[in-house]
């Protein structure tokens, strides 16, 4: 497994830590009981955020460190096609996840929930993306 | 995704000159040993270029490392 494919493992397995806070939040808009407590959501997303940097950081370290040759290694032709060919798929994902998130207007969503709506559709269109790299990656493409 | 019909000639190439292993090719051609392994299984076509490189590498006409099967 190259450096590169390494690396998206890692990105794509630190973005999934947000499903905790975007689950909590959907969980809130299905019950219709969406967040009373603003702040937890704050503090949650915030100590995502820097456990997402650390976690990056800690893991290409240490990978650098254990294939140094590999790392050192540019992106090569293959890998640019393989990630020309995943950035189209999640921008489709992007694009309609937009207009569903315009939709949420004619849903009485508060201004909140509409700013999670367009966070969530980045973070799956992330996902696709690097999900979709992965694949193509383990296809030997 | 890509089905392409391009034989070539690497894996024995590459045991005629040593046994050279998919890393020092892909150090140097500036590619990945993972991408000198999709192009030697017919995986991915190369670039004009990354043929070109392959071909000096082992020092033989681009034809004889690649072969386009219509």
């Amino acid at each position: 497994m190259s450096f590169r494919e390494k690396s998206d493992w890692v990105s794509f397995i630190s973005l999934g830590f947000f499903l905790i806070y975007f689950g909590g939040i959907a969980r809130g808009i299905m019950t219709g009981s969406p967040t009373d407590n603003p702040y937890f959501y704050f503090i949650l997303f915030w100590s995502l955020v820097v456990l997402l940097v650390v976690v990056q950081v800690v893991t290409h370290v240490v990978l650098a460190i254990r294939s140094p040759s590999d790392a050192r290694t540019p992106v090569d032709e293959r890998e640019r096609l393989i990630h020309l060919r995943a950035t189209r798929p999640a921008y489709f994902f992007l694009l309609v996840g937009t207009f569903l998130t315009i939709g949420t207007l004619h849903m009485n969503f508060t201004a909140w929930q509409t700013a999670h709506c367009v966070l969530a559709v980045i973070w799956l269109a992330e996902l696709v993306r690097y999900g979709v790299r992965l694949f193509y990656y383990r296809h030997e493409v | 995704m890509t089905s392409c019909h391009i034989d070539n000639a690497i894996r024995r190439l590459r045991f005629e000159h040593q046994e050279m292993t998919q890393q020092a090719l892909a150090e140097r051609i500036g590619v990945t040993r993972q991408t000198v392994n999709a192009i030697e299984l017919g995986k991915y076509s190369p670039s004009l270029e990354v043929a070109f490189r392959i071909a000096a590498v082992f020092q033989r006409p681009l034809e004889e490392v690649f072969q386009f099967q219509p």
